[in-house]
């Protein structure tokens, strides 16, 4: 067991700090995105722990940033529709790395869950050391945000 | 709605704290609040430097020793060759201030007794401005020689500002990233965002004000050598620094050059003319060239926030006031832009 008082209580253990590049890399947000640079971006991201029912965030909540889910399952909903339900892999949210707009949903963590922040403000921090590969990201934030556009203008023409 | 959950309300309490917390700051690093903020000023204008450099594969925290070797290197040479001259130039100032003091007072004298003529009182404007003028004339040296013998607080700056501007290359972002943990979970998003904003707008002040304060020190500095001014090199640093303030520095400036041409022998008054219109020219280059192209939008604030906030600072906190007034401001409008939205925001959700 770690001691409190010897150990940075604020550094992520290596093994864990794998485990949440992995699960990004697995997102098409780092789709040919260097493993090493993964790591390195990933140290700098932000945990955070939910306890169960503990709102995540509210629809109209300004956004920093994409969240994965690292521990846990999150709700989210649109008044009283379900959107889905995140298990550990998953991320949302994404929107704010792009614009400065409002949480278009409500976040609710099912049950005790740990959330990896992804900020806009590291984003940013990571762009200007690494112009080419954050062009890179850009292109697959891209995509994934068109991706979400096609499945919604889809599901508004079944209805 | 109640007012005591007016959204309003209770964004002026959060932010009243937050101003508390940011005063409580300033109080225990007073005394190394110059240093402090001199780190902070070269951290923001460093910065871009260093991640140039890193960007070029440069290790970074070689990347920081080259740019604060840099920053060293020129701060020796204008210790070296600038500053001499730029004493010398101060000892010429200390020296005229008398000859000054005498022309302002003949100056106000003579439309003293126009403006009592006129207006048909018996106002002794004299001895109103030979009172002002010998307050003025002992507060002027005594700020010329207290400066020039700070010299231990000029050394503690030059040992301690390398050091902190180190420290904030390397390691700010993972200190504030820790700082910025301790936020709660419902807070930690809204945190992020307002400190974004306030950063980024800072961080564009404080280059663009910068670069701004060079231009018209080296326009103001050539104008002065032009048209034959007296210790045009100090003049022109002056104006420079006084630039930081809006409005009020560029009027200061004017007077100050108006000042030293009306102090020169043989009396010229044409130099007290040319001196002015030195400073309207760089204030025109400054407005229609500089501001535009390199401070634009940097801080959106209405002329009288700026000239309110520059009296409320300054009486505040001095100098140094006078200089954060504009950043301050600036800073707190976010702060409080956002609050307010938040809150508003769940209060709308409470209502529905």
């Amino acid at each position: 067991m770690s001691n409190i008082f010897w150990s940075n209580i604020f550094r992520s253990g290596d093994s864990e700090l794998r485990t949440i590049a992995r699960l990004w890399q697995q997102t098409p947000l780092f789709k040919n995105i260097p493993e090493r640079q993964t790591e390195l971006l990933c140290g700098k991201m932000h945990r955070r722990r939910f306890k169960p029912g503990e709102t995540v965030f509210s629809f109209g909540d300004q956004g920093a940033g994409a969240i994965l889910v690292l521990e846990g399952s999150v709700r989210v909903m649109v008044n009283t529709t379900e959107l889905a339900l995140l298990e550990p892999g998953d991320f949302f949210g994404e929107i704010a790395l792009a614009a400065a707009e409002r949480r278009t949903a409500d976040a609710t963590a099912v049950s005790a869950a740990q959330l990896v922040y992804f900020l806009k403000q590291d984003l940013e921090e990571w762009i200007e050391r690494q112009p080419r590969l954050g062009a890179r990201f850009l292109m697959n934030l891209s995509a994934t945000l068109a991706e979400r556009l096609y499945r919604a203008n889809d599901l508004i023409a079944q209805q | 709605m109640d007012w005591k959950s007016s959204p309003h309300l209770q964004t002026f309490k959060l932010f009243a704290l937050f101003v508390a917390v940011c005063l409580a700051s300033f109080y225990l690093i007073s005394s190394v609040l110059l240093p402090v903020l001199i780190s902070i000023t070269l951290y923001a204008l460093f910065e871009p430097a260093t991640l140039y450099l890193v960007r070029h594969k440069v290790n970074h925290s070689l990347s920081i020793l080259i740019v604060l070797l840099f920053l060293v290197l020129t701060s020796l040479i204008a210790v070296g060759f600038a500053l001499p001259a730029l004493f010398d130039q101060v000892a010429v100032l200390q020296s005229k201030l008398p000859q000054i003091a005498q022309q302002l007072e003949r100056f106000l004298t003579h439309y003293g007794e126009v403006i009592s003529a006129e207006i048909g009182t018996d106002l002794d404007v004299s001895e109103l401005t030979v009172t002002a003028l010998t307050q003025f004339s002992s507060l002027g040296q005594s700020i010329l020689i207290n400066a020039t013998n700070r010299v231990l607080d000029i050394v503690i700056i030059f040992i301690l500002v390398p050091f902190l501007t180190y420290y904030l290359l390397k390691d700010f972002q993972r200190v504030r990233n820790n700082l910025m943990n301790w936020l709660p979970n419902s807070s930690f998003e809204l945190g992020w965002v307002i400190y974004h904003n306030v950063t980024a707008q800072l961080k564009a002040y404080t280059r663009g004000v910068m670069l701004q304060s060079l231009i018209m020190a080296a326009v103001c500095a050539a104008g002065f050598t032009l048209i034959g001014l007296d210790i045009p090199l100090l003049l022109g640093c002056i104006t420079g620094i006084l630039n930081l303030v809006p409005y009020i520095g560029p009027i200061i400036s004017m007077l100050i050059a108006a000042l030293v041409g009306a102090a020169m022998t043989p009396f010229d008054p044409t130099l007290i003319y040319l001196g002015a219109l030195v400073i309207v020219v760089a204030q025109i280059v400054d407005n229609v060239v500089v501001i535009p192209a390199v401070i634009a939008n940097a801080v959106n604030l209405h002329p009288v926030q700026v000239i309110l906030g520059i009296i409320i600072f300054g009486s505040l906190f001095g100098t140094l006031g006078v200089i954060l007034a504009i950043p301050g401001i600036a800073a707190g409008k976010i702060v409080y832009n956002n609050l307010f939205a938040d809150i508003q925001n769940a209060s709308l959700k409470t209502g529905a």
